[in-house]
């Protein structure tokens, strides 16, 4: 029975490297290969070559000041860290929202086998991600330490109970999250603030990696030993991997234990949670009086609403409405450095600052491309506004208005704080302000006009038109490339046209865009819409 | 009411639905019946005005749907047979989503809703997104949102699936009191013995072509319904 499953759910794992979702076939062998390659290329070289340089950073100084075990502590950390919450949503996502757990539930086959069969993708993965960081940094100490058999299986040991240990981690991880869902309000908005606090620790962390290394390597016998009095369990966990013969073992019995109670927790929670998906947090209904608003009105609502429902269209659409006034709050604290440094690089460009500004601020807004893929998401549910006494062009003006008020607020306030940075003359500042609105404007009805033509209403997994689909794709690199443009041209016809000059010229050419793109979607566009 | 003047759609080389016409008059509830892949489905998206068509003419009140589409979408609902709503929205926000682009007052919606939910019992799930309600519940749902701006015409497509047995008898009821206050309702279903206690009249469609239709008692004789269905169905193979 188990193998039976086993072979259902690696089917599962790598079904997208064998079938093509979209073209509905299976993949030539060539194309298997390729991304066969290209994954490994990008785990094993990408990955896996970032944490063997980090490896020969560290274990050349730790070894030598006979902290071995330190190293392991650090780079067995990372691989938990990595493994465990690289994985915790695919836990989440396969343990407990599979398709079809209600299915083999229904079967005559044990839980604990449906489970054990689940667990086998959770610890793939996590398999997966700790090996990029540990195996490169078992073989770098096998070359730096001198090799010995004993070392050599202690590591391929502290590997094997590294995994065990993150799929431990995982599992508890995905337990809690799926318990923590069906009592959550708001899911989208915690999810969209977690995933950003995540990826702003991550890239400070990032930031600060090498000065971080430095003094620790620096200091790293003191360190070393503040760890081994402070928290004796870390001595453990890196001893074990050096083949200590107390922590090993003592290793090997924590992890076996975790993992015995995690197994015990899943085998009991699981068809009460696996089953309650889709049960959300109780809501009261209570009738309140609600004031009849406008066909149009509704419609601006109704896109609203699709926005902020979903974390994925939130964050791959819609970045730039926290990087803008992001933007603007570091320009308004570094911003006269950039001013500064641009007028002394360019003495011969005057305005060359205004024009870079705005250029930037255009590179920034472009990361909104939330018209892009508004039609397609409309999905299955498409009847609806075509069954409603409303015009093509109304719904269509919506998903434009959308993307207008939550792309032209943030910029304009970016802009704001650029004019306590930057002198603007008069001419500059309404030539730079009719640059940005229209580059906006343009930006709604590029991503529009793609989502139009090609449009794909037969999607199983909202991230398909969201993250997997050409327009939005298409809609990014076409703003940044309009955005880059304007920056670039600059140097070629800033000197004859002034910084005045060339804006309004970028912005009379924007403005034509817009007029054609607008004038096709309310010819072409609507008709594509209607015929759907 | 409704006026179908030879309709024709076609698929490439297929004819969906091939010179068609019926007429349905105020206080009728007509039903539409057929085989799998019969044209039930077009015909209803078409006049819905989802579906543009390929020749013939549709009429709503007079109106033509061609060349006065929201006029005729005004004074029509459409139900299709697997009611996809918008799931990101909770059930009240759908239902006020749709009352304001049909323009119902904000008594008139609050005193639907209310009455609506309550009869279909779906009162306590209105704060509930959609995507936690089941089949069902979003078919009650779809029901509650197209009566909400007291349509003339009730187009549905296959309106009985998923309705548990309170809830079908609550729909038929609806259906009726529309009727008796001069409205009308043209559906399909593939339950005769449905079609054959409710409606006043019903029109038979196969490969597109309609094969027989008028009252009950001129399509059926005194046969049954499934009777004269299963006999057509042979003749016309």
């Amino acid at each position: 029975m188990l193998k039976v499953l086993l072979k259902k759910q690696l089917s599962e794992i790598f079904r997208s490297y064998f079938y093509d979702q979209k073209k509905n076939k299976a993949r030539s062998k060539g194309t298997v290969i390729a991304y066969m390659v290209l994954f490994v290329m990008l785990m094993a070289g990408v990955l896996g070559g970032m944490f063997a340089g980090l490896s020969i950073l560290l274990c050349g100084t730790m070894v030598a000041a006979g902290m071995d075990w330190l190293y392991f502590t650090m780079m067995g950390l990372l691989a938990v860290l990595l493994g465990a919450f690289g994985s915790v949503f695919n836990t989440y996502a396969g343990l407990y929202l599979a398709k079809d757990n209600d299915l083999l539930l229904s079967m005559p086959i044990p839980v604990r086998t449906i489970i054990a069969a689940r667990l086998l993708g959770v610890y793939l993965m996590g398999l997966m991600y700790a090996g990029v960081v540990l195996l490169p940094a078992i073989v770098v100490y096998l070359v730096v330490a001198p090799f010995s058999v004993g070392r050599l299986l202690a590591g391929v040991l502290f590997f094997v109970l590294i995994s065990l240990f993150v799929l431990t981690l995982s599992c508890t991880l995905g337990f809690v999250v799926a318990k923590v869902s069906l009592k959550l309000k708001n899911k989208s908005f915690i999810t969209v603030a977690l995933s950003l606090l995540f990826f702003g620790a991550y890239y400070f962390l990032y930031y600060k990696a090498q000065e971080l290394l430095e003094v620790f390597l620096q200091n790293v016998t003191v360190y070393g030993e503040r760890i081994r009095g402070a928290a004796y369990p870390l001595y453990l966990f890196g001893a074990a991997a050096t083949g200590d013969p107390v922590a090993l073992p003592v290793f090997a019995a924590v992890v076996l234990l975790l993992f015995y109670l995690v197994w015990r927790l899943l085998s009991h929670s699981f068809i009460g949670i696996a089953t309650a998906s889709g049960a959300t947090a109780k809501k009261t209904y209570k009738a309140v009086h609600t004031e009849r608003k406008s066909a149009d009105a509704a419609l601006l609502r109704k896109e609203l609403a699709r926005f902020t429902a979903s974390p994925n269209y939130m964050l791959n659409c819609g970045m730039g409405i926290l990087m803008l006034p992001l933007l603007g709050i570091f320009l308004l604290i570094k911003g006269d450095v950039f001013v500064e440094v641009m007028e002394e690089l360019l003495p011969g460009f005057p305005g060359a600052a205004a024009v870079l500004l705005c250029a930037v601020m255009g590179l920034v807004a472009a990361m909104n491309d939330m018209a892009a893929p508004s039609v397609s998401l409309e999905g299955k549910s498409l009847w609806l506004l075509q069954s409603m006494p409303v015009t093509p062009w109304q719904v269509l003006r919506a998903k434009l208005s959308m993307h207008l008020i939550l792309t032209l607020v943030p910029t304009l306030f970016c802009f704001v704080c650029t004019l306590f940075v930057y002198p603007y003359t008069v001419g500059e500042g309404v030539s730079a302000a009719l640059f940005l609105v229209s580059f906006v404007v343009l930006s709604a009805l590029f991503g529009l006009f793609l989502g139009l033509k090609m449009v794909n209403l037969n999607w199983t997994s909202e991230i398909t038109p969201i993250k997997q689909s050409a327009p939005v794709a298409l809609a990014l690199f076409g703003d940044w490339g309009y955005a880059l443009m304007v920056g670039g041209l600059f140097f070629l016809l800033g000197r004859i046209l002034g910084a005045v000059g060339y804006m309004l010229c970028i912005f009379a050419l924007t403005a034509v865009l817009c007029a054609l793109l607008l004038s096709w979607i309310r010819k072409k566009g609507t008709e594509i819409f209607a015929t759907l | 009411m409704l006026k179908i003047e030879h309709l024709t759609k076609v698929y490439g080389e297929k004819r969906a639905v091939d010179d068609l016409s019926l007429h349905i008059l105020p206080g009728e509830i007509y039903g539409f019946i057929g085989h799998n892949g019969a044209g039930k489905t077009t015909t209803l998206k078409a006049v819905a005005g989802i579906l543009r068509f390929d020749a013939g003419e549709i009429f709503i009140d007079g109106k033509s749907v061609k060349d006065a589409p929201l006029d005729c979408k005004r004074e029509l609902a459409y139900i299709p047979d697997n009611p996809d709503l918008y799931e990101y929205m909770s059930g009240i926000k759908y239902l006020n989503f749709i009352a304001d682009i049909f323009g119902v007052s904000a008594d008139d919606r609050a005193a639907r809703i209310a009455d609506y939910a309550a009869r279909f019992e779906l009162t306590d799930a209105l704060a509930q997104p959609i995507a936690a309600y089941s089949h069902g519940m979003k078919q009650k749902l779809a029901i509650i949102a197209a009566w909400l701006h007291a349509p003339r015409l009730i187009i549905m497509d296959e309106p009985f699936v998923g309705l548990d047995p309170k809830a079908a008898h609550l729909l038929k009821g609806m259906m009726r009191e529309v009727c008796d206050n001069g409205g009308a309702i043209f559906f399909s279903t593939h339950v005769l013995e449905v079609a054959e206690k409710l409606c006043d009249k019903v029109a038979i469609i196969k490969d597109g072509k309609l094969i027989r239709s008028g009252t009950m008692d001129e399509v059926k004789g005194d046969a049954s319904l499934e009777q004269v269905f299963l006999e057509l169905e042979g003749d016309a193979c």
